[in-house]
């Protein structure tokens, strides 16, 4: 369990942004830390029957839902997007 | 009789001798000097277009003082600042406290190429230049002052170059790079013709005129004198180039212009553009930044490059023209919600009225900018406080040192161009900042911008210890201009 960052591009949001999680956090944790940020501040609330997923930048493929941080192969400050996918 | 300038300038400005006690290399050194080896027989045609004496140089600018400082007399400046809407507050706040250092440090480039520039038209020019750079600091420091009794934020025309704020940090790499590590020749090409001749008119002439329509005088009185200045010592860039182009260095002019023009085009898109944009009251603004910099730049500068033999830079058409539509509006969202972090209170800029003038002027802003305006604008008009001061930093951009953004809402396109080098990863916000560092990884790698700070724990971890590294008391952080009060018609007419 150790501090990690990542840089977070939220789909809707105008730039990237600093996201601090942990190590230990799944891509699920992930994605819903930066909708605690920035949902409802920049970027609307996910729409009901909505949910939010994680893949790296500029891939298509998203990354499984309870794939750790620390498992992912990450380097400081990667870049993740975090993007609405239908529930 | 006076002997008509004419008749003894040429001898007079013909001061290349031949050194004596030292070598021409060490009284010139190249790195200092002319890295691209160019004979000084060359040099010694430097034509410059405004021949200038001393005396004439004196006359002139005292003429100028004389106007500026009696229309600044004549005014009452702070009670027109103090009866000033929130945007044209927030304007005069965000360039006194931006500008004047930036000034102070041409002083110090002109007077590098007054010492090491191998034409001596150059250095004539040059030493002009450096006394400009000196008035331009003092007056804009003298005209910002006048209002400290009124509002705080005036205390940065001096002290904002003394921090490790994030705007400054970021203008203080842009011009690191273009004006104060490079040689005479190179950081002419970069200051004078990329940066004087490509933007300065955008900022003095533009901004004088919106100044003049607000009626603040003054104000643009001493734009149009500093303007005057930049518009003779900007000339030192054109013969320049041309000497480079006839000496085969077509090549690495062109770079040089390319990379200092999207160095400055950026400053200027987010510290002007939303000024002209969203800070000059509405009822009293003409034209866009878009229409400015097609009036000032596209045409003008294009113009000029292609008379000297230079291409327009590679990215003008893919890069640069979109960017004169959207950058500066990604730029004021991130300003406004981190206006804690800045020195001025910002306004948000976008009542009805203006989100109707700002969809006129760049088509496609409701379905993209205006989708995140939305959400801030119903969290002020339901007073949703704890939602109008972000929790989150942003990502700045390793050449900007700006927010790392792009295209919000409907058509959502945010792109990192991102660089590995030595186990660190740079973040670029277009191909041409990441281009840009390509060319000299050396110059750039070392430099850890404000990001960088945060992450490797330079910047303390709190919010109290990162504004105590910025040197921001509670006092100096900036609050919203207009107090949240916008929202209100926004909020009805959604209702």
């Amino acid at each position: 369990m150790s501090k990690f960052v990542l840089a977070c591009n939220y789909e809707g949001d105008y730039g990237l942004k600093v996201l601090n999680v942990d190590t230990c956090n799944t891509m699920q944790e992930v994605a819903d830390i930066a909708r605690q940020h920035l949902a409802g501040v920049f970027v609307r609330e996910p729409e009901p029957g909505q949910k939010l997923r994680v893949r790296r930048h500029g891939e298509t493929e998203f990354l499984p839902d309870t794939l750790k941080v620390a498992d992912a192969g990450f380097v400081q400050l990667d870049t993740v997007d975090i993007i609405h996918v239908p529930a | 009789m006076e002997i008509k300038n004419a008749d003894w300038y040429d001898l007079l400005q013909d001061t290349n001798w031949t050194p004596k006690y030292v070598s021409e290399e060490e009284l010139f050194p190249p790195q200092f000097s002319d890295p691209y080896g160019i004979p000084v027989s060359e040099w010694e045609t430097f034509d410059e277009p405004y021949k200038v004496t001393y005396r004439d140089y004196v006359k002139t600018q005292r003429e100028k003082d004389v106007g500026a400082y009696s229309v600044k007399a004549a005014l009452s400046r702070v009670d027109f600042y103090k009866q000033a809407e929130p945007g044209w507050k927030a304007l005069l706040q965000m360039h006194f406290g931006a500008v004047p250092f930036v000034e102070y440090g041409s002083v110090s480039a002109f007077a590098r190429i007054t010492r090491f520039g191998r034409g001596p038209g150059m250095r004539n020019m040059a030493s002009f230049g450096t006394l400009d750079e000196i008035r331009h600091t003092q007056i804009q420091m003298l005209f910002g002052y006048e209002f400290l009794s009124a509002d705080r934020a005036f205390d940065w025309a001096h002290k904002a170059p003394n921090t490790d704020n994030w705007v400054i940090m970021s203008e203080r790499h842009c011009f690191d790079d273009i004006e104060h590590t490079r040689d005479a020749v190179t950081s002419a090409v970069m200051l004078n013709f990329a940066f004087e001749q490509g933007f300065t008119n955008l900022q003095f002439v533009a901004l004088s005129a919106d100044a003049k329509r607000y009626g603040d005088y003054s104000f643009a009185t001493m734009l149009q004198t500093v303007q005057s200045d930049e518009a003779r010592h900007s000339q030192i860039g054109e013969p320049l180039i041309e000497i480079l182009v006839r000496n085969g260095r077509k090549e690495e002019a062109q770079k040089l212009v390319d990379i200092s023009f999207w160095r400055v085009w950026k400053q200027f898109s987010a510290l002007s553009g939303i000024a002209f944009d969203y800070y000059t009251p509405l009822k009293h603004r003409e034209f866009s930044l878009k229409e400015f910099v097609h009036e000032f730049v596209t045409t003008q500068f294009l113009r000029n490059l292609k008379a000297l033999g230079l291409e327009k830079p590679w990215y003008w058409e893919e890069h640069f023209l979109p960017d004169i539509e959207t950058y500066h509006h990604a730029q004021q969202i991130g300003i406004y919600m981190y206006r804690d972090t800045e020195w001025w209170d910002p306004i948000a800029g976008v009542t009805p009225e203006e989100r109707e003038w700002l969809e006129k002027k760049y088509p496609g802003w409701n379905d993209t900018y205006g989708k995140v305006w939305d959400v801030i604008t119903e969290n002020v008009a339901k007073g949703r406080t704890e939602r109008l001061t972000p929790t989150i930093a942003p990502v700045m951009c390793s050449m900007t040192g700006l927010e790392l953004s792009g295209v919000a809402g409907d058509k959502w396109n945010v792109k990192d161009y991102t660089l590995d080098l030595d186990g660190r990863r740079y973040h670029f916000g277009s191909p041409v900042d990441k281009w840009i560092f390509e060319q000299d990884p050396a110059r750039y790698k070392n430099y850890y911008g404000f990001t960088d700070r945060m992450v490797n724990g330079t910047v303390p971890d709190s919010p109290e210890g990162m504004f105590e590294y910025m040197g921001m008391s509670a006092e100096e952080r900036g609050t919203c201009g207009m107090d949240f009060k916008w929202a209100g018609a926004a909020a009805k007419r959604a209702a």
